[in-house]
């Protein structure tokens, strides 16, 4: 029975990371209508980022604050530069170039931190365990779940009680007629394009001590990502939380029997979640 | 109409002429037999996204599983060459008739992610399934049997030049056949769909019928590829059936050019020949990948091949009403 509360929490822990990813990708998707296959690419940049911070200060926290910001601006780059020139075409041609983004921050990192995976621990101060009625639980993995439920709240809160949230879910709705009523919309895209992707940095940082980091994760992360928005509904808070904590619960509930089975009815069930709810568990039709 | 088959003609002389250029011109023939199996694989998908406007990310399922597939019969059951390739191509399009089918059913993006989907599921499959795949090691000691018809060896096929000519022999055969699929009333029928599926469907065209043939065609089409790769190498990798397989065969596609099938040969040809000569100096060559396919996709919509179409119409100065008319023909 520990067992399970033990992998349970894990799994909470992980869904809460795969929330921070999804959210950011199914909030650009609802807002710019944009498909980002690079998401996963800025995962893994964070990561990292956030290595070579570790390494360099010997500080976690300073990473946890710097990889996110320094990401998010890199974002912001990318989009002035490249995303915005893709909005108006199909989706598959943005699929393309976002895959084109991808494979060079993918070849970036590994020309920077080379080939092999990466680890880092976690801060001093959370290197302990804690003492949860019968069982001992790392402490690190309990700070990612407070840490990113905190993260989530302030997004729900920046959503759906701030005027920029407002905007972005009026920008879901109709970005001609709000831009018509005379909101800036091209920069409301590109702060919305850099906070999703920010927060993939931020899921990078996070993940980083409990999974470790390794070079070819992308596009791992990059499908499950895809598969909680798909869960969730494109565009949907409520379906990425949602979401992100089934998938990382039956995850890590299914690594303790079958590792792989573990992948394989994730895949599945996004097929089988497509064809049977296109829109998703929470999505609009 | 006469203008018209001329130019079908120059399109399958000029592949002709590469694939008779290549073993000179190459510094190695199985370099140019790699080009001729992936440049198979570039037009099959060629045939989903060019022609009938899916992007699939399922064809190293595919691709993989005709790998797979050739090579057990061949271990197993001791098939000879002709009948590993028979087989490898049947099971790449039942491959693809059971995601086309289920992929179809959706469009757009929710279309792209069922291959991705099922693309992920196919590797798991094979990783798992690791005492019929080899897993990570992949499937070794896969045999290249001799080219035998009714018993009669024709050629044991041991040379890299003989293989060679087999392997060009089949992507000629293909090559023609694909052009002809394209340039039928089936053909046009995929390119109608591809410009407005509405309208097509609302015509009396059954949209889904249409495109689950494509992609049974797709299928059959990669699956030899894969075979043929496997009997290349004398080894089936996992590498055959992971989504950056895919993710290769489509970048070769677009890079090569959607709009007509001899662009899969040249984006097959760049790729791989790109890949051999900076793999060992430069090992992150793919980042070279990513830029192109995004420069491709923004400033080149036609790949080299459109680039080398619109340099070749400046050079002979040929006026605005034959260069509108062979864009016809593309369409």
């Amino acid at each position: 029975m520990n067992l399970y509360l033990f992998q349970a929490l894990n799994g909470i822990g992980l869904g809460m990371i795969y929330f921070l990813i999804s959210v950011g990708l199914t909030i650009i998707f609802g807002l710019l209508n944009f498909v980002n296959f690079a998401h996963g690419a800025f995962y893994l940049l964070g990561a990292y980022l956030s290595f070579s911070v570790v390494s360099i200060t010997g500080n976690y926290w300073l990473a946890l604050i710097l990889a996110p910001i320094f990401i998010a601006f890199i974002a912001l780059l990318c989009e002035k530069t490249l995303i915005k020139r893709v909005y108006h075409l199909p989706h598959t041609y943005q699929i393309l170039v976002t895959l084109g983004v991808a494979l060079i921050i993918q070849e970036l990192c590994i020309s920077i931190w080379g080939p092999i995976g990466k680890n880092i621990s976690p801060p001093d101060s959370l290197k302990g365990v804690v003492q949860l009625g019968e069982f001992f639980y790392p402490q690190y993995r309990l700070f990612v779940i407070v840490f990113a439920a905190i993260v989530a709240f302030g997004v729900w809160i920046l959503l759906d009680k701030t005027k920029f949230g407002a905007l972005v879910r009026a920008g879901s709705e109709d970005a001609e007629t709000l831009s018509l009523l005379g909101t800036h919309t091209h920069r409301l895209f590109s702060i919305t394009f850099a906070l999703g992707v920010g927060l993939a940095g931020l899921a990078g940082v996070l993940a980083a001590p409990i999974k470790g980091i390794h070079p070819f994760i992308g596009p791992e992360i990059l499908g499950l990502a895809f598969f909680v928005v798909v869960i969730g509904g494109m565009g949907s808070f409520t379906g990425a939380l949602v979401g992100g904590l089934l998938v990382g619960l039956v995850q890590s509930l299914m690594t303790t029997f079958w590792p792989q089975g573990a992948s394989l009815m994730i895949y599945g069930a996004m097929a089988f979640v497509i064809l049977l709810r296109p829109y998703g568990l929470f999505g609009r039709a | 109409m006469k203008f018209k088959n001329s130019i079908i003609g120059g399109v399958t002389l000029l592949a002709i002429a590469m694939m008779i250029l290549m073993p000179i011109l190459l510094p190695s023939i199985t370099l140019a037999t790699e080009i001729l199996i992936f440049a198979l694989a570039a037009l099959a998908c060629n045939l989903l996204l060019g022609y009938t406007g899916l992007l699939s990310f399922g064809q190293g399922i595919f691709f993989g599983g005709g790998a797979y597939t050739a090579s057990l019969v061949m271990i197993h059951l001791d098939f000879g060459l002709l009948g590993a390739l028979f087989a490898a191509t049947v099971i790449g399009s039942l491959l693809a008739f059971f995601v086309g089918a289920l992929a179809i059913r959706r469009t757009g993006i929710y279309f792209v992610m069922l291959t991705l989907a099922f693309s992920q599921m196919a590797y798991f499959l094979a990783y798992t399934f690791s005492d019929w795949t080899g897993g990570d090691n992949g499937l070794l000691d896969v045999p290249r049997p001799p080219l035998s018809l009714f018993g009669f060896v024709i050629s044991d096929l041991d040379s890299v030049e003989s293989f060679y000519l087999f392997v060009a022999l089949i992507f000629a055969l293909v090559f023609i056949l694909a052009r002809r699929i394209i340039q039928s009333p089936f053909g046009t029928t995929l390119v109608a769909i591809r410009e407005n599926e509405g309208r097509a469907s609302a015509v009396g065209f059954s949209t889904n019928y249409f495109k689950l043939v494509a992609f049974v065609i797709s299928g059959a089409i990669t699956g030899m590829a894969g075979a043929l790769y496997a009997m290349l190498l004398n080894f089936a990798p996992l590498s055959n059936i992971e989504l950056l397989m895919s993710e290769n065969i489509l970048i070769m596609t677009i890079i090569g050019g959607t709009s007509s099938l001899l662009g899969s040969l040249l984006g097959a040809g760049a790729i791989v020949l790109i890949g051999d000569l900076l793999s060992s100096i430069w090992p992150r060559w793919m980042m070279i990948l990513g830029a192109a396919l995004i420069a491709v996709v923004l400033f080149m919509p036609g790949g080299l091949w459109g680039g080398l179409e619109a340099l070749y119409l400046k050079l002979t100065g040929k006026n605005k009403s034959t260069q509108s008319s062979s864009s016809e023909d593309k369409k």
